[in-house]
């Protein structure tokens, strides 16, 4: 068996620093438990540490007497006490260890900090009549060192610098200078109380401190410290050595002293290490399994108050609010008066025996020419454009209508739009919708303020209307869409408004997903919260969350609901059309029963096209990548981004590990013989051919010695080959006609269940272990590699897509070797049926059943999506995960032959 | 021989991929012309057909200052239909300078001259890939075929510098020279490989005649051939443009200068956007400097293998010209494989080629992010441009390394597969 030598050494040797870590003798182990503790106390904001036990010369008292013991143990952060840990470790563990854990106890709880700190008092109080607060363990640091270098001056009394011979005891004194000149914030009278009590330390001033030998023998004799305490150093070095047994230069094995109570864990760590199967097969596992589990907690830790923040508006242009809206009073009238002419035109159509007024509406005609004079009439110029679009064989066709009004201060370089669809989200008619923004044309077109085009856009439903009009609008419309005969400049923004019914309304909610999961600028989503919350009094609500108590689990919903909106990646409403252009857009829809009425809506939207009326630039300030958990809170992407980075980063890791497995380590080399590769060109194809010399170690055999050569044709063409078959399905799925989807998915699944054992059976002769591990390790690359890239495009469904594959990390062949018989049989089969549930159409079958749709109607509406909106959803389902499954349902399916 | 069989289905095998891609997806040449992986300013397709409008229509096709590349590839093009209403035969043309290319590499490898030259023969000379799989390799790699459908005419520089090393290493240096001074004509920096090819060509010839030429005399002679055929090739050109100072400025001092600061993959758009412009002659010196003097360095330490030192500086130029794209990378991978003797040594394969490929998927995204759905900025492109770097670095770097430990084992045989450090 080749063992792991080959990992390069390190620059410095860890084995050396952990065993001094693990030989550290008992009281300092304790003094740096005690200010990580103080530490870890200081982080909570409730109750100052340090104002607690720090010297602060004003309240030297008898009731603070305390404070002269504590004071070493605390520290102002984390630089501060890690520096000192940092210097007083190695001082403090050979103070111990020379004198004996008792000593060291006495010493250090009582005079070698009080009087340091008492002198510190005195001197700062009375003399210098100031009140500089101090605390840490740098005075024990500077005591030992002053200590040390009484000793260092009794051997070796001066360095010669030159013809100079400065003696060294005055080291410290330099050190102490170089620190606080170096180091912000550092007492200097303090470190030198502490040299000059350690000088007398030096030179056995404080001996009469320091208990007698006698008694500190007959303690460690009664209660038996030696026995009891791990790590203890005794007061007789002579009787047990330095840590109560002999020093052995050989820092490995186990002894079999009684004395040996150091290190019990010692052995199991080293013999981890040193175990290869360890190394390459179970450490990976536990490490993807934090992976996945540390990212999915993460995401639950988000709606905290800790990792979430308050909405602000970002761009100073935008003044949400500060505009008196003027939509009011009479333009009521005016918009009754659309209203009833709409209704009218409307009610005739129904008695021409055309569609219902509620549902099957499309604007024929007439209704069109009605509105285009009522904008004529208003003075806007109107244009119409025809589109149609067909999908899984329905034709989706209709006829836009939009006006512009032109900025009377600008260039006809920018615009904003209004859109009000005919047909609401839910397909109700748009009725008030329609004529509100009619009014606000007629009532806009009378403003001399505009500085941006305001363009109102009539489409005649929710879906498609607004895709023909915008494509059309940057000229990159397909063949059976129109191109616009009028156009205006850069569009900044977007608004739709709904009003589907006719009662009075009591809240707005607010519509923002865009396709593919890309979002509106945050900005824009405030400012809209902001006017209608801040300015008119009208509530908002996001993601259907009617009754948001702002509670952990309502949050968490919230961040849910958008999460599979997003990662779904449709259009939630007509201004999701906007998005791919880089257009911010949001829907306002009224809901519930309440005391606002149309024209609220009005004035909240005039409040709105006067805040971007104001943009200077594009919006850009605020965040693009967020996700909103309530009205005024979110979480922006640096927070959350890291979620779907470590899920993604899970099969990254098991990838690199089954590669390295591949080349470092080999379970049982006598299976797969060394082979040269075949000299095909396919074989070649790649630079990775990378192969490994198992590096010399005396233990090997020298047969082990030959070259080993991963063969990577295999595992590469079959990875690549899924990949490129990914494209049969997801043509198959945009293609077909939608009476035939629900065929098509259950004969995916049959083809799921069957491809993965068809491929085992072909595969399964003479394919090596070594190849069935490149086999998965390319296939998690190239997983990991498309969900971390996916994962800043579109976060939600590089999350879901990452957890429904999380499988796949711990999947593996069942080897004959390990697991015999029919268990082995029943173990894959049970894997490869449960593997099953998580293919792609069962969990589409599953996710339709709970949440009670059909899956004709979901595939129908997905190919809709493909082909007219531009949704990618699918390139990832059937070109990223469905080929990862596959290979990981073949990896079971080998143990089946 | 006959045609060899498998070389046959390699060839036709890539030319039908390209063709199949083409009329799969009509629309994938125009994307990949547009996409600045693909396309710098001196290669871009685009703008050969602006400089081709304004060419056919007599006027200077320097104009307007879109058009930076060579005059004589015009007179080709004007021969080519009208690539909008008829992408075929442009397609066809490129892939066959692919095959063309392709060729060439295995002429190099048929060669031998990767694993033995005329000072050194390397240790694992057995473990070699034969010129077919090369070309393979060469054919099939995704970045040789996005280049081939992007059409940049990067692609006949990569001839240039791969028949002059073809010529190289068969002993004929006259079309060495030549090809080399055509691959310097197209594009600048190519020049940079004459001494290492100079030597490459010295040692061939010593190892082919038994008389040994003067090398100061060889190398002065070759010189001249190359500056010749440069002087040539100007000449013409000049002939067809009509006025000298107009070509060299908008060709040449539009690569020296680098005044266009579209974003490539490389490593300076983003520096000389940043930069004050007071301190931009010297760092563009500084940048030159940099990129030039890897060529003296490298000739002189792996002076035994002058082919290997070509290969590593064509990894070099990939990294630090001033408008790399991933043509040039390509051709890096292309040779790379001559030099499958050194992959055992090779210890950072797999990371680097995981960043490459991590660069290759975030880059588009992030541009994406960048450009198109303005959510992301400039940094984020930037910084997969240097993630991008960085694996063609440690790549570069690591071959580097192999290369010089087989030269030590081969120097120290008792210190063979033991470990050693480098102090």
């Amino acid at each position: 068996m080749a063992t792991p030598a080959a990992l390069p050494p390190l620059p410095f040797n860890p084995s050396r620093v952990r065993s001094y870590v693990l030989r550290l003798p008992l009281f300092t182990r304790l003094v740096l438990l005690a200010i990580i503790v103080f530490w870890l106390l200081e982080l909570q904001t409730v109750w100052s540490v340090v104002q607690w036990g720090s010297i602060i010369p004003e309240e030297a008292g008898f009731g603070t007497m305390y404070r002269l013991n504590t004071y070493p143990f605390i520290h102002l952060g984390f630089f501060h006490a890690f520096l000192n840990v940092l210097a007083l470790t190695p001082l403090l563990e050979r103070f111990e260890a020379e004198h004996g854990t008792l000593t060291a106890v006495a010493l250090f709880i009582g005079p070698l900090s009080t009087l340091p700190g008492g002198a510190y008092i005195l001197i700062e109080k009375f003399v210098l009549h100031r009140n500089t607060a101090v605390t840490g363990a740098s005075v024990w640091v500077f005591l030992l060192l002053g200590s040390e270098a009484i000793r260092t001056f009794k051997s070796n009394p001066y360095f010669s610098l030159g013809p100079y011979k400065i003696p060294t005891w005055t080291s410290p004194l330099f050190a102490c200078a170089l620190v606080s000149i170096l180091v912000p914030n550092t007492s200097f009278l303090g470190h030198m109380c502490a040299i000059l009590v350690g000088y007398l330390l030096g030179l056995g001033a404080l001996k009469v401190f320091v208990p007698p030998e006698k008694v500190l023998r007959w303690i460690e004799g009664k209660l038996n410290l030696l026995g009891r305490l791990p790590h203890y150093v005794s007061v007789d070095q002579k009787t047990y050595g330095r840590y109560g047994v002999l020093p052995t230069t050989t820092t490995g094995g186990e002894r079999g002293t009684p004395m040996s109570f150091l290190g019990s864990s010692q052995p199991a760590v080293r013999k981890l290490r040193s175990n290869p199967h360890f190394l390459f097969v179970h450490l990976p596992h536990i490490l993807s399994f934090i992976c996945i589990v540390a990212g999915v907690v993460w995401l639950l830790l988000l709606p905290l108050n800790d990792y979430s923040r308050q909405t602000y508006i970002s761009e100073n242009a935008l003044l949400p609010g500060q505009v008196h809206a003027y939509f009011s009073g009479s333009e009521q009238h005016v918009f009754r008066g659309y209203k009833k002419e709409l209704e009218g035109i409307l009610a005739s159509q129904t008695e021409d025996g055309q569609e219902g007024r509620k549902d099957e509406f499309t604007p024929a005609y007439v209704v069109i020419s009605a509105l285009q004079s009522v904008l004529k009439a208003a003075g806007l110029k109107v244009a119409t454009q025809n589109y149609e679009y067909t999908s899984s064989g329905i034709t989706h066709q209709g006829q836009n209508v939009y006006a512009i009004i032109q900025a009377p201060r600008g260039d006809a370089t920018e615009a904003i739009v209004l859109v009000a669809a005919w047909k609401t989200v839910d397909d109700e008619l748009n009725l008030n919708g329609v004529s509100l923004a009619l009014t606000l044309a007629r009532y806009f077109k009378r403003w001399s303020l505009w500085s941006k085009d305001i363009i109102f856009l009539f489409p005649p439903d929710s879906e498609t209307g607004t895709q023909a009009w915008i494509d059309a609008y940057h000229d990159m419309q397909p063949a059976f869409v129109q191109p616009l005969p009028l156009k205006s400049g850069a569009l900044q923004g977007g608004l739709v408004i709904e009003y589907p019914f006719d009662h009075r309304f009591e809240s707005l909610h607010i519509l923002y997903d865009g396709v593919n999961g890309q979002l509106p600028n945050l900005d824009l989503f405030n400012t809209a919260v902001s006017i209608a919350g801040g300015q008119m009094g009208i509530g908002a609500s996001l993601q259907e969350m009617w009754d948001h108590n702002d509670s952990y689990e309502m949050r968490l919903q919230t961040i849910m609901r958008g999460m599979v909106k997003q990662g779904f990646g449709y259009a939630t409403g007509p201004h999701s059309s906007f998005m791919p252009y880089h257009i911010d857009a949001i829907t306002l829809q009224p809901k519930g029963e309440g005391w606002q009425d149309e024209m609220a809506l009005g004035r909240t939207v005039e409040g709105l096209c006067r805040s971007l009326n104001n943009l200077l630039e594009h919006l850009h300030q605020s965040f693009f990548f967020y996700l909103l958990m309530q009205t005024n809170r979110f979480v922006s992407i640096g927070t959350y981004l890291p979620s779907a980075m470590l899920i993604a980063g899970n099969f990254t890791i098991m990838a690199i590990a089954l590669w390295l497995r591949t080349g470092y380590f080999q379970q049982n080399t006598g299976n797969s013989p060394v082979e040269k590769p075949k000299l095909t060109e396919e074989q070649q194809a790649t630079p990775a051919a990378d192969e490994r010399e198992p590096k010399t170690n005396n233990t090997q055999d020298p047969a082990t010695k030959n070259i080993k050569e991963r063969q990577l044709a295999l595992p590469l063409t079959l990875v690549v080959g899924l990949h490129l078959l990914g494209l049969l399905p997801l043509y198959i799925f945009n293609n077909i006609s939608h009476t035939y989807y629900t065929t098509a998915t259950y004969t995916s699944i049959l083809a799921n269940a069957v491809l993965p054992l068809l491929l085992a059976a072909f595969l399964t002769h003479g394919l090596t272990t070594q190849q069935s591990l490149l086999i998965k390790s390319f296939s998690l690359l190239i997983l990991g590699l498309f969900l971390s890239t996916l994962a800043t495009l579109n976060f939600s469904l590089s999350f879901m897509i990452g957890l429904l594959c999380a499988p796949l990390s711990f999947v593996n062949r069942i080897k004959p070797q390990t697991i015999t018989g029919p268990l082995r049989y029943v173990l894959a089969a049970l894997s490869l049926v449960l593997l099953n549930v998580l293919s792609p159409p069962v969990v589409l079958l599953g996710s339709c059943a709970y949440f009670g749709v059909d899956v004709e109607s979901v595939l129908t509406q997905a190919a809709f999506g493909w082909d007219v909106w531009g949704v990618w959803t699918q390139v990832v389902v059937w070109c990223v995960w469905w080929p990862a499954w596959v290979t990981g349902a073949a990896l079971v399916g080998f143990s089946l032959f | 021989m006959g045609v060899d069989r498998r070389k046959a289905a390699v060839f036709g095998g890539a030319l039908a991929l390209r063709l199949l891609l083409l009329v799969l997806f009509p629309s994938l040449p125009d994307l990949l012309t547009g996409r600045v992986e693909v396309s710098t300013p001196v290669t871009s397709f685009k703008r050969l057909q602006e400089g081709l409008f304004l060419y056919t229509r007599n006027v200077s096709p320097y104009d307007g200052g879109v058009f930076h590349q060579a005059p004589l590839l015009l007179p080709f093009f004007s021969l080519l239909p009208n690539p909008q209403l008829f992408p075929l035969p442009t397609a066809v043309f490129y892939s066959l300078i692919d095959l063309v290319n392709a060729n060439a590499l295995v002429t190099i490898s048929d060669s031998g001259q990767a694993v033995s030259g005329r000072f050194y023969s390397a240790l694992r000379k057995h473990i070699r890939w034969d010129g077919v799989s090369i070309a393979a390799w060469f054919l099939f790699n995704p970045f040789t075929v996005a280049t081939c459908l992007g059409r940049s005419t990067g692609v006949f520089t990569t001839t240039g510098i791969l028949y002059a090393f073809a010529s190289a290493t068969t002993g004929n240096s006259l079309n060495a020279m030549l090809a080399l001074g055509f691959a310097s004509y197209l594009s600048i920096y190519p020049a940079l490989l004459l001494i290492p090819l100079v030597l490459l060509c010295h040692d061939r010839q010593v190892q082919g005649a038994k008389a040994t030429p003067e090398i100061g005399l060889f190398a002065l002679r070759h010189f001249a051939i190359f500056a010749m055929s440069i002087v040539g090739l100007l000449g013409i050109s000049t002939v067809l443009i009509g006025d000298f100072y107009t070509l060299v400025s908008a060709t040449y001092g539009f690569q020296l200068l680098v005044p266009d600061l579209t974003p490539n993959v490389g490593l300076w758009w983003y520096f000389f956007i940043e930069i004050f412009d007071s301190f931009r002659e010297f760092f563009l010196g500084v940048f030159w400097l940099h990129l030039a003097a890897y060529m003296g360095g490298l000739t002189v330490r792996l002076r035994r293998q002058p082919l290997f030192v070509l290969t590593s500086l064509l990894g070099v130029f990939a990294i630090f010209k001033p408008y790399p794209s991933i043509s040039d990378a390509s051709l890096y991978f292309a040779l790379l494989p001559l030099y499958r003797h050194l992959f055992p040594l090779m210890r950072y394969t797999f990371f680097a080629i995981s960043a490459l490929l991590y660069a290759t998927l975030l880059g588009p995204a992030f541009y994406h992010l960048w450009i198109y759905a303005g959510s992301g900025n400039a940094n984020f492109f930037y910084a997969i441009t240097l993630v991008w770097s960085l694996g063609l670095s440690i790549l570069l770097a690591d071959t580097v390394f192999a290369a010089l430990r087989d030269e030590w084992e081969h120097d120290n045989p008792e210190k063979r597969g033991k470990e050693a450090k480098q102090v």
